[in-house]
């Protein structure tokens, strides 16, 4: 049975001994089919820390408005790829990424890409909640107002248009949306930092959605959180799916299985080992490999 | 996971044994048939035991992939196993019970060694993880069915033809001693189709496969 104190280095080492080989898992696979239209779609991504691989040519299609978990042990990659999807990676300037992926049909990694406008449509909420040191509604409304959004009706302020009726709908609608609206309306120009752990990274979800995006992608986004707060953000996940397209980091595995539609597992050295509908995963992996990790046998 | 495989097997040869004495208890052996009538304390307290092992695997380690098909397929097949410890309880007080008239001789005993070798043959699919003997099984229980149906049809058709039944009395009897033997016929059918139940689970175990399970 699983442990969650197993050293993760022997475990990658020991994960790799198994006879069969990645041909043999992805012909079982590779047909995975999912209900809707693809919202991304990587082929052959290989990311490169300097000399080192980090993700070894990595194809998948992720649905829209559902949930995707990617699981794997420390240092598989899973977070690497995630960052990938709205070009985070391109901020460390030893990581190159090769291959493509497609957002709506148009490879992010083309040279036209407006890469405000591309983690505007594809954001991203972290492990450790990072609120701006500013009031909780400030925060939500501190991106559209900053950058102009027509959507919102926020535009920059040396417009000298008075907004505030466009400001507060927003920041109740994404409140709202965040299941922290009512947790916190009687005190929305109180400093954000002032909220506990769950509140603060509700409110990073819900700063997220002001800026209107297609794609949400949440790296450990529950791991810094007591059970309960996980619970309200993984209640809030699986309501986001019915608008949004979500994409998950989690090392949880129990997390991965409650909250997800689909899941694709790294094993060493970010091989996609297998991706799947989350039950068959669960319940009947095709992959030994995705078997032992997944049991904690490892071997 | 391994003791929780070990426990089954165990409550697997405590059925077995339970239906060795029914078997002869079918035989005319009166004190085998009293043992199986008294002994089913065993099987009862296994079963709990292991229920409530399973629940604690499925709360403390919330079993996936082929652990969560041990857990689910192993809670499934000890009801199975109890229910056939209860049947042989049955099979042990048929016995007991003195027949009072002349019915037709119907070959239990054959029929009771038959679904005794498909529980024997169950539990060993079950501890080899061997899911061709599981199908192979499952296609044995139509023999079985097969040979209960017919020893039925025969018991009820010798009633029906029967013309020295005149009084109140002997009605009784026979209909007493008849439906005891229907009712034999049907508890070893029934634990074929507990047999033929713990291979489908074992077939899930194994391989995922659902195939015998519907």
């Amino acid at each position: 049975m699983s442990s969650n104190t197993v050293d993760t280095d022997q475990m990658d080492s020991q994960l790799t001994t198994s006879g069969e080989t990645a041909e043999d898992i992805e012909d079982a696979w590779s047909d995975y089919q999912f209900q809707g239209e693809a919202k991304l779609s990587v082929e052959d991504l290989d990311v490169y820390y300097g000399d080192e691989q980090a993700i070894q040519s990595v194809s998948m299609n992720i649905p829209e408005e559902s949930v995707t978990a990617l699981i794997g042990p420390s240092g598989c990659g899973k977070s690497t790829f995630l960052r990938c999807l709205n070009r985070m990676n391109d901020r460390i300037s030893s990581a190159r990424v090769e291959g493509s992926v497609e957002f709506d049909g148009e490879n992010i990694y083309g040279g036209r890409t407006n890469l405000v406008e591309l983690r505007k449509r594809i954001g991203m909420v972290f492990q450790a909640p990072n609120p701006f040191p500013k009031s909780i509604k400030d925060n939500i409304s501190y991106g559209p107002r900053k950058h102009g959004d027509l959507e919102t009706g926020l535009l920059p302020s040396l417009l000298g248009r008075d907004d505030t009726a466009e400001e507060m709908d927003l920041v109740e609608r994404c409140l709202k949306q965040a299941a922290l609206w009512d947790e916190v309306n009687d005190r929305l120009d109180d400093n954000a930092l002032g909220l506990s752990g769950g509140q603060q990274q509700r409110l990073c979800i819900a700063r997220c959605l002001a800026v209107d995006p297609d794609v949400i992608l949440m790296d450990e986004p529950a791991s810094a959180l007591d059970p309960i707060a996980t619970a309200k953000i993984e209640d809030l996940i699986e309501q986001l799916a019915e608008e949004y397209t979500v994409v998950v980091v989690t090392h949880n595995m129990q997390q991965a299985a409650r909250i997800s539609d689909q899941t694709a597992v790294f094993l060493t050295g970010g091989e996609l080992v297998e991706y799947d509908d989350t039950e068959k995963i669960f319940e009947n992996p095709e992959s030994q490999r995705v078997d032992d990790y997944i049991t904690g046998k490892f071997g | 996971m391994t003791t929780l495989r070990t426990e089954v097997a165990e409550m697997g040869a405590l059925v077995t044994e339970r239906l060795s004495l029914a078997l002869d208890a079918l035989a005319g052996d009166e004190a085998a048939a009293h043992r199986v009538v008294e002994g089913d304390e065993a099987v009862n307290q296994t079963y709990v035991a292991i229920e409530n092992r399973c629940l604690d695997l499925f709360a403390l380690q919330q079993p996936v992939a082929s652990d969560l098909r041990i857990v689910a397929a192993s809670f499934k097949i000890i009801t199975d196993l109890e229910r056939i410890g209860d049947l042989a309880s049955n099979l042990g007080t048929y016995a007991l019970t003195e027949q009072r008239s002349s019915v037709p001789e119907i070959d239990v005993v054959a029929l009771a060694t038959d679904v005794q070798t498909m529980v024997d043959d169950a539990m060993t699919a079950y501890v080899e993880r061997d899911v061709d003997a599981c199908y192979a099984l499952a296609e044995r229980d139509d023999a079985v069915d097969a040979n209960g149906l017919r020893a039925s049809e025969q018991l009820v058709r010798a009633l029906i033809e029967r013309e020295d039944i005149t009084d109140a009395w002997s009605v009784e009897r026979v209909l007493d001693d008849v439906s005891r033997l229907l009712l034999t016929v049907r508890d070893l059918e029934r634990i074929g189709d507990h047999a033929v139940n713990i291979a489908a689970r074992t077939a899930y175990m194994v391989d995922s496969d659902r195939t015998l399970i519907y």
